[in-house]
């Protein structure tokens, strides 16, 4: 049982961590970025990257954070800035900016499968169970992930513009809010944000160039379902993980990849506008 | 709608419909198209043919995305799914059950039928009113993940993730196979072609364009989606029938989210909305990543990825487009573009005597969360009266209006329009129990000609064909007055989207008049007209209500407009009525003075 209970607060952890780009690109650029999964492996292979360097693992975080944050300014320039007016469009195009960069990691990596080294690797005695040292630390930093991006959104001028941005861009516009900076700098957190998590979730599984495309569907649905809010993404995080861990565990495998797609869609049926709006 | 007598004097000329098709140019195409497949064999390696029979069912497979995304304005990751479908019908029943023409027919009835019903189920759940279009992705999204977890699951029945192969199948002479699929192929575009070129073609148009002008025009549109989604997914599953039949080998990647998205690749590559281009695109990459995946696998797909996203980009209408304009330009020829379709009038249509009160609203109330934004409002009107709604804004005018339109609309309270009460109706109901609405800001159907738009109004009262596209367009007089006054008869065959803003606000008015309504609902019909424009509309609103007994409720700013034309006023503050008299009571009143001079200060926004 408390095994089950450690698997669903770490399984919505890592979801959270996961989706929380995806999410920020929603909110403030009503954008669907399906160059998500793409981010993920970038951030995958930046890890590796400093692994293959023999530096601290560590430092693949940020790293991972650093390439994503850059390389998402340039994406949002070129690609996303023209396809503002066009939103289904835009992600049409940011799909095929995820092929182009999941040809060119397999150009420049080799398609084979890469092993990164662990930051902490073992188990550790948590509620009278031996549980994995990482996955519970992962839980510990999606909830310093949760407030340090609350603390951006609420305590900071970025965040500010930003929500200002979100709620009315024109209004926003009309009191001198650079809007374009905004949307510029969004599109690049949220890259930052897919990178480490990449970065984030490489020890749990192994790096190939297609590493993040299981996990953009999923996490495309828990955005919607969470009402596109920092506290709604936790629940349905918890919601809809918990539920794929214990269907996983008493059903069957197979039938828990399918929880959160066929949940997702049930509930989005019900509340178009997910579980946070009134 | 009321039920009046269709009767028809001397002066009508009502025209028997006569519809014109391209059979031509699609037998002429298609004869060719069969002619090039036919030989081509013989000019081609086996290599060549064999990846090609593939790329022909994939084709017509990228056709089905065409129609729904490039039409009709559906975003589907989907399509795969029914693909696949049809394909592990033929693989299952093979493997299973047995093999011979009774079962190749039986699993190609089954294949068929199954991805019918999915396709039905994911309709029902992905298109009602009120759906966001992001919504119906999402359903299409989910669709082939959930199918390729169930291949998954099947265990040794399904194969699991080697999926099936060497099971018994037609060792047909190759020729005989391309054959097969390039007449499928040809068959299925020829039909998308008339059909796309249709009057119902026209329709499907309009709704990706405008999908709530759709519905306030009577169309039920989640029924065209669901329909069109179900015909897609049978014949999805047709071609995955004779790809699995051919290749002999079925995979859960057949039915999977990435062929999805590389049907879109190849559609918007080709040209979304053209038919030709998906499929050739979808021929054309197919066989060249085939070719390319020995030598260069990588460079090749990131190549695709390039052109795809610059094609996005910059080049939304894909290359299609780029061909045919180059094709005119180097080929001058006469192309007079199909004639536009006559007006004449539609039989004269009388409103029903034995009711007495056309509208009778009896305590509607609505409200946004804690907003309420009306309360208690009770009126009837009458036929043959044009009745104004004044107010401020944020009043609730609209919102009463909407009440009025969609039956979902309102928190409370009876509505009954000529004798039967309006249920919980989408808008396309309401528009058959006798309700037009026009809205605020002009709405029309960009893309379609004016004669379209006009056409796509009549869809409840003369269903469009499937196949043809009518020569003679029949609009009641109201409607025909408006389109001759206002010059746009002249105008018949220019896209809505080049006339000027009053042109813009007399179509829709006349699309609104064209539903032959009996309460008209109108929102500022005026705004941003000229004075000769406003006035012009003014009459002909006038001898609606006096010559054709219509009741009309004009929701308008303009107080002079309304002492001119109104026969009664009703004054809306706050979300309640607070007068409601004849035009001499209401605009002289101490109250409109006040409201209008801003003394009653109740400014709360507009719930809008």
């Amino acid at each position: 049982m408390d095994v089950l209970l450690l698997d669903i607060v770490t399984t919505a952890a890592i979801l959270f961590i996961v989706a929380s780009g995806l999410m920020i690109i929603l909110g403030v650029m009503k954008l669907i970025n399906f160059a998500h999964p793409a981010f993920l492996t970038i951030g995958g292979y930046a890890a590796f990257v400093i692994t293959q360097l023999g530096w601290n693992p560590w430092l693949a975080v940020p790293f991972a954070a650093l390439v994503g944050f850059l390389l998402g300014l340039i994406v949002e320039r070129v690609i996303v800035r023209p396809l503002y007016a066009r939103p289904l469009d835009a992600i049409l195009a940011t799909w095929g900016l995820g092929i182009v960069i999941g040809q060119v990691i397999t150009i420049a990596f080799g398609r084979q499968v890469q092993f990164v080294q662990t930051p902490i690797s073992g188990a550790m005695e948590f509620l009278g169970q031996t549980y994995s040292t990482y996955r519970l630390v992962l839980v510990i930093l999606a909830i310093v992930l949760a407030v340090a991006l609350t603390g951006l959104l609420y305590f900071t001028r970025f965040g500010l513009n930003a929500r200002a941005v979100t709620m009315n861009e024109d209004l926003a516009r009309g009191l001198g809010i650079d809007s374009t900076k905004v949307r510029s700098v969004t599109f690049g957190l949220g890259a930052a944000l897919a990178s480490m998590a990449g970065a984030l979730i490489t020890p749990l599984i192994s790096v190939d160039p297609n590493l993040g495309l299981p996990w953009l569907v999923n996490s495309f649905m828990l955005v919607l379902v969470s009402g596109v809010s920092i506290p709604g993404l936790m629940v349905a995080a918890l919601i809809l993980g918990g539920a794929q861990v214990i269907v996983s565990t008493y059903v069957s495998a197979i039938l828990g990849g399918l929880t959160i797609v066929v949940l997702a869609a049930v509930i989005l049926r019900i509340r178009p506008r997910g579980l946070t709006s009134g | 709608m009321a039920k009046g007598a269709q009767t028809s004097s001397a002066k009508v000329h009502f025209a028997a419909a006569k519809p014109r098709s391209d059979i031509r140019t699609v037998l002429k195409g298609g004869v060719l198209a069969l002619l090039v497949l036919g030989v081509a064999p013989f000019f081609l390696d086996i290599y060549t043919v064999n990846i090609l029979i593939r790329a022909l069912f994939l084709a017509t497979l990228a056709l089905t995305v065409d129609l729904l995304w490039g039409y009709t304005g559906i975003l589907t990751f989907g399509q795969s799914a029914f693909f696949g479908i049809g394909a592990y019908a033929c693989a299952l029943v093979f493997t299973h059950w047995g093999f011979g023409a009774g079962w190749a027919i039986l699993a190609l009835v089954l294949g068929i039928i199954a991805a019918m019903a999915v396709a039905a189920l994911v309709g029902w759940l992905a298109f009602y009113h009120g759906a966001a279009p992001l919504y119906g992705s999402i359903v299409t999204l989910a669709l082939p993940i959930v199918l390729t977890q169930i291949v998954f699951a099947g265990g040794r029945t399904t194969g699991s993730s080697s999926g099936l192969s060497g099971f018994p199948t037609y060792y047909w002479s190759i020729e005989i196979w391309f054959w097969l699929a390039g007449a499928f192929l040809v068959v299925v575009t020829g039909l998308a072609w008339l059909f796309v070129r249709s009057d119902m073609g026209r329709v499907l148009v309009a709704i990706k364009e405008n999908e709530i002008r759709c519905a306030y025009l009577g169309i039920p549109v989640p029924r065209i989606k669901i329909l069109l989604m179900v015909a897609a997914g049978g014949i999805g599953a047709i071609a995955g029938f004779g790809y699995a039949a051919f290749t002999n080998v079925v995979a859960p990647e057949l039915t999977g989210f990435l062929l999805g998205t590389e049907l879109l690749v190849w559609v918007a590559l080709g040209g979304r909305g053209t038919l030709i281009g998906p499929v050739l695109g979808a021929i054309f990459i197919d066989v060249t990543s085939s070719y390319l995946s020995g030598s260069f696998p990588f460079y090749w797909k990131l190549l695709v990825g390039i052109l795809f996203v610059v094609v996005i980009v910059a080049l939304p209408q894909g290359l299609m487009p780029v061909v045919t304009n180059l094709w005119r330009r180097l080929v001058p020829g006469k192309r007079s573009a199909a004639e536009p379709a006559k007006l004449a009038a539609a039989p004269k249509r009388e409103i029903a005597e034995s009711v007495d009160k056309p509208l009778i609203v009896r305590g509607v109330h609505r409200h946004f969360g804690s907003l309420q934004v009306l309360q208690g409002i009770d009126f009837e009107a009458e036929k043959g009266e044009l009745l104004s709604l004044v107010g401020p804004n944020g009043a609730g005018k609209t919102t009463l209006i909407r009440c009025i339109a969609d039956g979902y609309e309102r928190s409370g309270g009876d509505i009954t329009i000529y004798g039967k009460p309006l249920g919980r109706w989408a808008p396309d109901r309401c528009v058959a129990l006798g309700i037009g609405r026009k809205f605020q800001a002009a709405n029309v159907f960009a893309t379609l000609t004016v004669g379209e738009c006009l056409r796509v109004a009549r869809y409840r009262l003369d269903p469009p064909s499937t196949w043809a596209s009518d020569t003679i367009l029949n609009l009641p007089e109201a409607a025909l007055r408006i389109v001759e006054e206002t010059g746009l008869g002249e105008s018949l065959a220019t896209e809505a989207r080049h006339l000027a803003h009053g042109q813009k606000q007399a179509l829709e008015l006349a699309m609104v008049l064209a539903l032959e309504p009996s309460i008209v609902l109108l929102d500022e019909p005026t705004a941003g007209l000229t004075r000769v424009e406003r006035e012009r509309i003014g009459t002909i609103l006038t001898s609606l209500t006096e010559r054709e007994r219509l009741s009309v409720l004009l929701v308008e700013h303009d107080l002079d407009f309304v002492r001119k034309i109104s026969s009664r006023v009703i004054v809306l503050h706050q979300g309640r009525i607070m007068l409601d008299g004849s035009v001499d009571e209401v605009v002289g009143s101490e109250l409109i003075r006040n409201i209008y001079a801003g003394s009653a200060q109740g400014g709360r926004g507009d719930p809008e």
